[in-house]
């Protein structure tokens, strides 16, 4: 018998059969497939049409004259709408960005303490942490906008990124906390006995294991913050100040004939968050899954 | 190298104390393993040492220094850690080089102590690989390595051999043997295993519930256990300890069981038995010292065979006597079945008396 006709039965029986339910799922994930990136497709074509090939019934499938006039008059800072809307832009960037290094900025200390020290009150402190989370995001509108108004705070950037922070915060905690039960407390034995302070041995030993956590917690933290709408609705009135959702909102409610103008900002608002994505997804995905089965 | 000296070493958590009082001095160049099951604080008083955790109360002094209150890394100490504790990011070479840039030595100083420690592990050919691209073993090899780039004042070991497989174990420990012998440094070096400690170390500290039981040379325990957790925990099998009843008959000392049976002592045994705070003592012999029959003889006592476990050089019997089991160690070629009536014979001269009520050593002097 040759070594061949020996591995043929082997690779048939690891091959499962495809059953009705294999089928059945396939078609179920294709359903949904559909329904997430049907929009977006949409999305897309919109942008590069006429503004009176948008508006035709039946519509067009594919733009007959595909056009990127609608992004020329975005980007170009000479007329005004191009302004207002670099202007969203840059604020939706200002605010995510801010939100984003504060939110690692705690969180990373946060979490180390909650995983390595014991100290009265941690427990307690590590539950009320999710607490916010436990409510709809609705429910603190009007108290912190009182909030915020006592602190002075209305029409400024600093409300947002304050609000935004206490959002993202507790599951930035959890997530790192994670992280940082996974490292093995000796590591840091090890390099504080090798010549290192407690806080060398965080950072040359600790911080480098915990990047993909890091890394998470900071595309967690900058797309709430670059998606969130009714906060910025409510906490900015100025129209130089007003971030991309709440922008374009706004400024296509007044000009509502524009679809293909309104198409072509949305999806560069969605540029940045995806380019995240692609970059940094292998380190999302490790970070969520870390510690789900032990080493 | 330098020496280490405890002086009534407390930690306590709460009311709990981990540590309790432990008062011992490691002298220079002296391999000193801390034993004890687990949960007997011996990992925690290593800890203490190195400065891990903050001392509870008490002393820690390192060559003429006090420590008490000094950081980890300006103890002048090396840790070798169970799981070996490597940098997962660094590569071998940075991993030994790590501790020599922590202390601002000059890059080719490092350099040539790096290839010097990797020389003296043989391991030259690993320096750019990563940990987690080694065996369990090599592992191990550059943890060691680690902790001797430094020519610290004082090794501290804990448990660095039980996560290898029992083969390699047996190879390692002659290494770190060997290591300890040619630098002839100082070692702390914690284990569970009592044979580790007994092969290994020029002296033993046995621990329970974090306190001191024995601290002498591994003969000296294994000869003369100050008390019955020692005489039970050191020694494989363990030794057979068996509660008895002091009475005396016709101007004798005899030691009677609760079951029937009993044994004359000889008159030095039936001095120490008389130290006893109660009538009651331990009777406590280990497996070289007894001697079956399968015949009444005078002077023996009849038990039952239990067990017989062939181990190839020797075989094991358990034996009951009345209630309680001794181990006696045989010939392999000896004829020994289960349930089988045998008679022991004690060596008056080997056998160990306890305190019924304090548990502590009967022996005169």
């Amino acid at each position: 018998m040759t070594s061949s006709a020996i591995a043929a039965p082997a690779m048939g029986a690891r091959r499962k059969p495809i059953d009705g339910w294999r089928w059945a799922g396939r078609l179920f994930l294709l359903l949904m497939l559909f329904f997430t990136a049907v929009p977006m497709i949409w999305m897309l074509l919109t942008s590069i049409k006429s503004g009176f090939a948008a508006m035709q019934f039946p519509p067009q499938w594919w733009p007959a004259e595909p056009t990127l006039a609608s992004y020329q008059k975005l980007l170009d800072p000479q007329n005004s709408v191009g302004q207002d809307f670099l202007r969203f832009f840059w604020n939706s960037l200002y605010v995510s960005s801010i939100t984003t290094v504060l939110s690692v900025a705690v969180a990373v200390p946060a979490a180390y303490a909650f995983s390595r020290f014991h100290f009265p009150g941690r427990r307690f402190l590590f539950f009320s942490v999710l607490l916010r989370n436990m409510f709809p995001a609705v429910i603190f509108l009007v108290p912190l906008f009182i909030l915020m108004r006592f602190l002075g705070l209305v029409n400024t950037h600093g409300s947002l990124i304050l609000t935004y922070m206490t959002f993202g915060l507790p599951l930035a905690i959890w997530l790192l906390k994670g992280f940082y039960d996974n490292i093995p407390i000796q590591l840091e034995q090890a390099a504080r006995i090798d010549g290192a302070t407690r806080f060398q041995a965080f950072l040359v030993v600790v911080m480098p294991l915990s990047v993909p956590g890091i890394i998470a917690t900071a595309i967690y933290s900058f797309i709430g913050a670059w998606n969130e709408y009714i906060y910025a609705y409510t906490f900015l009135t100025r129209n130089d100040q007003l971030t991309l959702p709440v922008g374009i909102q706004r400024f296509f409610s007044e000009n509502t004939a524009d679809f293909p103008g309104l198409m072509a900002a949305s999806f560069m608002m969605s540029v940045p968050v995806v380019v995240l994505f692609l970059l940094l997804q292998r380190y999302f995905v490790r970070a969520l899954t870390e510690g789900a089965v032990k080493h | 190298m330098a020496h280490v000296v405890l002086n009534d070493l407390v930690k306590s958590y709460g009311s709990f104390n981990a540590v309790n009082n432990v008062s011992l001095t490691v002298n220079d160049g002296e391999f000193v393993a801390l034993v004890g099951p687990s949960g007997c604080g011996k990992t925690t008083t290593l800890n203490l040492v190195a400065g891990l955790i903050p001392i509870t109360s008490g002393e820690i002094t390192i060559g003429d220094r006090l420590v008490n209150d000094l950081d980890p890394k300006d103890r002048d100490i090396a840790m070798v850690f169970q799981n070996y504790a490597l940098y997962p990011q660094k590569t071998v070479y940075k991993n030994l080089a790590f501790p020599l840039q922590m202390r601002r030595l000059p890059k080719d100083e490092i350099d040539r102590k790096v290839r010097e420690a990797a020389r003296v592990l043989d391991m030259t050919h690993l320096l750019e690989r990563k940990p987690r691209e080694l065996s369990g073993g090599q592992q191990q090899r550059v943890a060691l390595g680690r902790a001797l780039v430094r020519d610290p004042a004082v090794f501290l070991m804990d448990e660095p051999l039980s996560n290898l497989d029992a083969k390699l174990r047996v190879q390692m420990r002659s290494e770190i043997k060997r290591f300890h012998q040619d630098l002839s440094a100082t070692v702390i070096y914690v284990t569970h295993d009592q044979l580790e400690a007994v092969t290994m170390a020029d002296k033993m500290a046995v621990m329970s519930g974090g306190v001191l039981q024995q601290y002498a040379s591994p003969a000296e325990v294994f000869a003369h256990p100050r008390n019955t957790f020692v005489a039970g925990f050191v020694g494989s099998p363990a030794m057979s300890l068996i509660p008895l009843d002091v009475t005396a008959e016709g101007g004798e000392s005899v030691l009677r069981s609760s079951e029937g049976w009993s044994l004359r002592l000889s008159a030095e045994n039936a001095r120490k038995a008389q130290r006893s705070s109660t009538p009651k003592v331990i009777l406590g012999a280990r497996h070289s010292t007894l001697r079956l029959h399968k015949d009444a003889v005078p002077g023996t006592v009849p038990g039952k065979v239990y067990t017989v476990e062939p181990t190839g050089d020797v075989t094991f019997v358990q034996v009951y006597l009345g209630e309680h089991i001794v181990i006696v160690s045989l010939d392999p070629g000896a004829l020994v079945r289960a349930d089988e009536p045998v008679w022991i014979e004690f060596d008056q001269a080997r056998l160990h008396l306890f305190d019924g009520e304090t548990q502590q050593s009967l022996a005169l002097g």
